[in-house]
This record gives structure tokens, sequence and C-alpha cells, in this order.
């Protein structure tokens, strides 16, 4: 649990410090749109791109506006203070109007940081839809990320190489499904805060090294003793969040336990199977982009709406804390509706906006968590 | 929402007010005057129409048309499409479906209330709506999450790519309302083989949606006679631009709103149509006496709007170039992308052309028409990279010979104000002095007109403009 807990907190973390001493390339994504499984096949660590650990804002506010989210900000942030040096490429993508502006804005404080741009840096463009239109725009990205990868990077991405990825990456999803099932059970046995670093942790580990020490840990979890009873079980749904710190602030005192999330960073794919055999490209692209239950995806919200509720069934959740980045309208406007149909069924509902970054709200957050708490006892 | 704003139907009152208003010039100038005295509240938007002559009567007449074609549209058994500015209504007209454009919906408001859209703005946040959410759409909405308006019967946009908080608005209010909804999706590049397939295969997809709301299958003899008016139309646009570009100008600043404004709400119909003939006829008058289409006669400086105008009570951000002696350069909205424009010429692949020779040119026409539409044109991909913001400002701030530039928005707008300040970075680097206003295009609550229009003066004095 230690190097989930050092990957999660850490940008600068272990596995990635160690792989880079041993000569091999780090490449840095910021959407889970991104195939990971490309990089794996070329022996290059792929990454998350994360905000934690910023102390300011100075660069973030320099380059982007100020009617922003806080989140991309704390990226550029971390990139101007040379936090990302270890970077030998990053890939921005469209997730959102203002992650996507992250490539401008990266590119520009390159001209004025010298040595913060990774020397690949690459627009990876994903669309809205999944069409047959839209999906093969999705594939042909692929195939020409596949491309620039191998030309910058001197490497061969075969598709045999491909399907070894997608194995080692569906051996993670099917543990981390593991995981999931664990924590919904009735006698809950680890806490929300456990899993979401372990999660958050599968986003910046080498894929090997991470399924290897959650198998590991899923023996344990399966020897501890529960939880304390009468634990209020919450699901955590919304912006984009890899802040362990937010899990544990839900879980602080012991009242609840986070048993679900719906979060970019968390476990929410993991039942999805990548096909093993046949084309590895057009099944990365069914997977990544086919099954996103992103709001981005725009005229889903059944879908979506229908994922949560699956959730909140097998999970046995007692109420749904939603929570916003301001500024993030995608995730604003759809917790309003969530709110709107959940508390409909029965299913007490918190919605929170925020800002992003180091907990710098705890004391206003904590305070609505527990009235929230006292609201559903 | 205070109860009395519930009272009243919202369109109908938009459009009773508009009704009557593109009356008040059918009398003599002395009976004008005299109505002037029995709508206080009214008089100064009044007069800012109806004192630039024929063509903001025109305008009035237009805008009337528009809610009368809206409140009727159900008891003439057509369906209304809500829809968006950066999406061409042709299309509509050639399906017999009325459109309903929700910025425009929200700029008028803004442009005749005293209290702007505020109320409805407000209510659109109650509804679920993050305030944080662009007003353009927010305002209009609201009177439609609060029942006030005609019912709509499906969603079209064609924001996903380009601005989320548009496409988010009206993905929300298909949910919110529930109505269908299909929204054309735009790639990050413009002007290669590749996107210009996608935004046909996309645009037959949205055909085929909106033929199995209506029950009615695309009749492409009518899409063609739609075009054929879009035809003449970009051919008076490319003669007014033509005009446009002398010095002086001879087009006055609101001649800048009608031309956008006709083309969100009425672009392959008649009336835009003969709303640019009398723009042409008058700036052609003008140009043959040399004269400035400024009230003041004198043109002291031109200012190109990177992106959009200030939608403030009584048309007041026009009247303030006009009685200083500022050109309007036009901005992103009324800048068009057809292939006889001469300013296309330097960024390849960004024009359209028209061909109604068969059913797939015509496809292949509108689709390519309607992605070179503001924003959905150049916002789609970073701003720097080719046929995007930078180049196309550069390209119309030169053409149209602008001393400075000013980008104007909303807090909402996140794909601008993600990288404006590069932009603007970059414009300076290029000689043009540029200005960013801190306003809310649609919601004076955020900076009210004064503080705005000081901003403004303290930047044209500072930078020795005028």
């Amino acid at each position: 649990m230690d190097t989930f807990y050092d990957a999660a907190t850490r940008v600068r973390n272990k596995p990635i410090l160690k792989w880079k001493e041993e000569g091999r390339s780090v490449v840095g994504y910021t959407c889970s749109y991104v195939p990971a499984e490309i990089f794996h096949a070329a022996d290059i660590l792929p990454i998350r791109l994360r905000g934690i650990e910023t102390d300011g804002m100075d660069i973030g506010d320099t380059y982007y506006g100020p009617f922003i989210c806080s989140f991309p900000k704390c990226i550029l942030q971390l990139a101007g203070k040379g936090m990302f040096d270890f970077l030998d490429g990053a890939v921005i993508t469209p997730g959102c109007d203002a992650m996507r502006r992250l490539d401008e804005c990266w590119r520009k404080a390159g001209e004025d940081y010298e040595g913060i741009l990774p020397s690949y840096f690459y627009y990876f463009d994903v669309p809205h839809k999944t069409e047959p239109h839209g999906m093969q725009w999705f594939v042909k990205e692929i195939r020409n990320l596949i491309d620039s990868v191998e030309r910058h990077f001197d490497v061969r991405i075969t598709d045999e190489k491909l399907k070894t990825a997608i194995r080692a990456y569906n051996q993670g999803r099917k543990l981390l499904q593991t995981v999931e099932d664990l924590r919904s059970q009735a006698e809950i046995k680890v806490s929300g805060t456990d899993v979401f670093a372990a999660t958050v942790a599968s986003t910046v580990m080498p894929r090997g090294e991470f399924t290897a020490d959650l198998e590991k840990w899923i023996q344990s979890i399966k020897q501890n003793k529960p939880l304390k009873n009468g634990q209020k079980r919450l699901m955590l749904v919304g912006s984009i969040s890899d802040e362990i710190d937010l899990v544990e602030l839900v879980e602080k005192d012991n009242h609840a336990v986070v048993v679900a999330e719906n979060l970019c960073f968390g476990a929410r794919y993991e039942s999805n199977q990548i096909p093993e055999n046949g084309n590895p490209v057009q099944a990365l692209a069914e997977h990544y982009l086919g099954k996103s239950v992103c709001p981005r995806m725009y005229g889903k919200y059944k879908e979506r709406l229908g994922f949560l509720k699956d959730k909140i069934e097998c999970a046995g959740v007692d109420g749904v804390i939603m929570q916003n980045i301001r500024f993030c309208d995608l995730h604003g406007a759809e917790n309003a509706l969530f709110e709107r149909d959940l508390e409909a069924m029965g299913i007490p509902c918190l919605r929170i906006e925020r800002e992003y970054g180091p907990l710098i709200e705890t004391g206003r957050i904590k305070l609505r968590i527990n009235a929230f708490l006292e609201r559903i006892s | 929402m205070r109860p009395e704003m519930r009272e009243y139907n919202y369109d109908w009152l938009m459009g009773s007010m508009l009704h009557a208003a593109s009356r008040v010039s059918n009398g003599t100038p002395k009976e004008t005057e005299l109505t002037y005295r029995y709508i206080p509240y009214f008089k100064n938007v009044a007069q800012s129409f109806i004192g630039a002559g024929e063509i903001g009567i025109q305008i009035l007449k237009l805008f009337d048309r528009y809610y009368e074609n809206i409140l009727t549209a159900h008891e003439r058994g057509q369906k209304i499409a809500a829809s968006t500015f950066c999406f061409s209504p042709s299309i509509f007209y050639a399906m017999d479906i009325v459109p309903i454009c929700m910025e425009l919906l929200t700029a008028l408001g803004n442009i005749v209330w005293r209290r702007g859209m505020f109320d409805y703005m407000d209510y659109g946040v109650e509804a679920g709506l993050p305030e944080t959410s662009c007003s353009s759409q927010r305002g209009a909405l609201g009177a439609y999450f609060a029942g006030l308006c005609e019912p709509i019967d499906f969603i079209v946009c064609d924001t996903p790519g380009v601005c989320d908080t548009n496409a988010n608005a009206f993905a929300f209010t298909a949910t919110f309302l529930d109505k269908p909804y299909y929204a054309l999706n735009y790639p990050q590049v413009l002007g290669d083989d590749r996107s210009q397939n996608y935004h046909v295969e996309d645009y037959k997809e949205l055909v085929r949606f909106m033929e199995a709301q209506t029950g009615n299958k695309l009749d492409y003899d009518r899409l063609g006679e739609v075009l054929q008016e879009v035809e003449k139309q970009d051919a008076l646009i490319a003669d007014i631009e033509d005009m446009h570009t002398l010095k002086p100008t001879p087009l006055a600043p609101i001649h800048n709103i009608a031309l956008y404004a006709g083309k969100f709400t009425f672009s392959g119909n008649k009336e835009y149509t003969r709303l640019l003939e009398m723009i042409a006829d008058s700036a052609k008058k003008r140009v043959k006496i040399g004269a400035s289409g400024l009230k003041t006669g004198d043109e002291k400086l031109r200012v190109y709007m990177i992106y959009i105008d200030h939608y403030t009570l009584d048309m007041n951000f026009w009247n303030w170039f006009d009685e200083n002696s500022v050109a309007h350069m036009g901005g992103m909205l009324s800048h068009h992308f057809r292939d006889n424009i001469e300013y296309t010429e330097a960024l390849e692949g960004i024009s359209y052309g028209v061909d109604t020779s068969s059913p797939e040119s015509m496809f292949n026409s509108i689709a390519q028409m309607n992605a070179r539409l503001p924003m959905v044109r150049s916002i789609r991909g970073p701003y720097d990279q080719p046929n995007m913001w930078l180049e196309e400002t550069l390209a119309l701030a030169k053409n149209f010979r602008a001393d400075c530039l000013i980008y104007n928005g909303t807090p909402g707008c996140r794909n601008t104000w993600a990288n404006v300040k590069l932009m603007v970075r970059d414009l300076e680097k290029h000689g043009y002095p540029t200005h960013i206003m801190n306003d809310d295009a649609f919601d004076d609550r955020v900076e009210s007109w004064v503080a705005t229009r000081e901003r403004l003066e303290e930047f044209f004095q500072v930078r020795g403009l005028l």
C-alpha cells in the first residue's frame, strides 16, 4: 500500500524515478481517452498528468485566463516549475475546453521558461461521438499517434506488441474490478481512500509492477477485519479528481466510507475488458471512446445515469456526493440533473462546487459533508 | 424567479413588442416622436434602430417576423428547433422547420429590457446550469426552462469540439426538457480532406435526425432554392465587405450587427437578401461621395472585434462607436468565409463554395458552409495553428485596415478565456494594440456598461489611439 500512496500523492514518485534511472522514456497524458497501451507497447511509461503538490498559481494564472478550472492550471504550474522535467513527451487531448488549451498554454510558457516543454508534444484529437464516422476518426487518430510515437522514439509498435499491452492492462483492470467487488460487499474491509490511492497509482505506475502489487494487496484486503459498523456508504462523483485528501476528508471521522466513485481517475471502466484478439487498434478505439461515461460525450445522459444507478445498487450506496471544480460546466450541469433524478428515486445527494488543489477549502467542504451525513443518518 | 415574471409568456412579450416597434416609423416623423413619449423605457432602443433609417427599421421587421414565426409555428403545423448562432438556419428553412437561435434571443432581451435577461439567466441557474455557464444561452434558455415560451420540439447544435459551454447548455436542455437532441461535432482542424469528409458524414446524420423528427424527407429542390438564395446573399456580402475595407468605411456600426443577426435568423430567406440589398445600396451611395457611415461623418479610428460584440441596453455599445467617430470593422461574427472574398485567399481551406448541381454537392456545400460559421470555424483548434484564430484575425485586421483590436466575450467562454492572453500577446507582437474587455457581453451585472465604457476609453487614451 505504501507504494500506491507514494505514487498517488507525489508527482515525482519512486516508480517514475526508478524507470528514468533505467534510461527509459516517460510520456504524460491529460485524459482518459489516451490508450496507455500504445506507450506500454513501446516500452515507454505512460503516466496521467496531475496537478497535485502545487503551492501557488502564478504560472498557471499567467497563461490561462481567470475563468478556467484549476486542474489544468495546476498542471501548467507544475510544468512551469520544472516538476515534470522527467517527461520525454506529453499528449494533450480535447477532453474539455480548459484541458485542450493546455496545448497552447504549455507551448507558450515553454517559450518563456526554458526546458519545460518536452521534446515530444502531441495533440490527440478525440471526437465527441461514437457514430461510425466518429469511431473512424478516432481509429485514425490512434494510428496517427502510433506513427508519431514510432518516429519520435524510434520504436516499432506492432499489433502483437499492442495485444500484449492490452493483455497486461486487462489483467490490471480485472484485479481492480476484484477490488470494486470487495468494497461493494456488506462487510467492508477496505477504505475508499486506500482504493482510490490504488486506482490513481494505476495511472502512473509501470503496469507490471502495479499489477503485481495489486495482486498482493488484494490478498491482504481479504485478511482484513471489517471496518466499523454503522458507517454511511457513500459514492463520490463529478469533476476530475486525483486528490486522495478529498476521499480522506469524507472518511475522516469514521462516520462514512466511500464505497464507489465515478471519477475520471477512479475505478469506472474496470468491468470492460478490451478484446485481446482481432484488430487491436479498433479494440482500443471501441474501449476508450465507445465505453466512455464522461459528460463530454454529449447526449448520453441516460446511459450515464444508468451507469450511476448500477453502481449505487451494486455497492449499496446510502448517499452520493457530487462535486464539480469551479468553471467545470460539464460536471456542474450534469450533477444538477443527477441530483434531480437520483433524489426522485430516493437517493440522497449533496452537490458541492470547489477548487482543485491542496484542499484549500477543507473546512467548508467538511462542514457540508457532515451536514449531509446528519441528513442521511 | 419573481412571480410577476411568470405572468407573461416571454415569446409573446417579445413578439408583441417587436411587432409594435417595427410599426412605430410607419407614421409621420411627428407621430413617431409623439410615440416615443408613450414608451419612455423603450425610447432609446427604438431610436437606435429607427434613427438608423430604413436599414434599422428593416432589422426590426426581421426580428418581428422571427418571433411571429415562432409564435405561430405550431398552429401552422411546423416543428420548432432550438439551435445556436454558429449553426446556419438555412437547413431548417429547407426542411420547413422554424429555428430559434438562443444567443440572438438573449442578446435581443438584453438590448431591449432595462433589467436585461437577468431573471431568466438566474432561473437557468435554478434549473441546474452552473452560474459559470455561458450567459448567451442561459438567458433565453431560462425562459424556456420556466415554461414561458412556445415549446421547442427538438434541439440541434454544432459546438462539441469547439465550445463546451455551448454544447453542454443544449445537452442539458435536451435532458431537462426531455427533447430529442443532435449535435454536429467538429474536429480540431479545418481545411484538410479528412475533416471535410467528417463534416459531410456528420451533416448527413443530422439530416436523418431531422427527417425523423419532422416525418418529412429532405426535399432537394427546396434545398436548392434555399442555397441559391444563400448564393445571392453571399454575393451581396462580398460587395459589402469590399466596400467596408475603404477609408472611411461607408458602413455604420449597426450594419455589422445587421449582417450577422440576419444570417443567424434568415440565411437563405428573401428577408435577409432584402436587408443586404439595403445595406449594399446605402453603402454604395456613401462610397460615391466618399462619406463615412458614422453619424459624426468623421472616421478617427478603425476597431476590429476579435470575438463578439457587447449586447448591452439600448445598443449603447454600437452607439458609442458612432458617437466617438470609431468605425466598427466587424468581428468574428460578422465576417464571412465564402470563397469569393479577398481575405480568404490568404487562408487556404478556410472558405466554402456553393454548388447546387446535385444532391451530393448540395450536401457538401451546406455542410462546409456550416463548418465555417463563427467560432466553429476558427476557435476549434489551437489558436496559433493554420486557419485558426490568430491567422484569421491577422488576415481580417489587415484586410479591414484596423488600427487596434478588442476582445469581448463572456466569462462562460472557456474556449477563448483559456488562450486569449496568449492571443493578445501575439497580436501585440504583430503591432496591433489589443484590449481585453472584462465584462460579460450578455450580463451587465458582471460589469456595468458605464465601467466597460470607461475601460475602453482608458485603453484608447493610454495607447494614444483617440
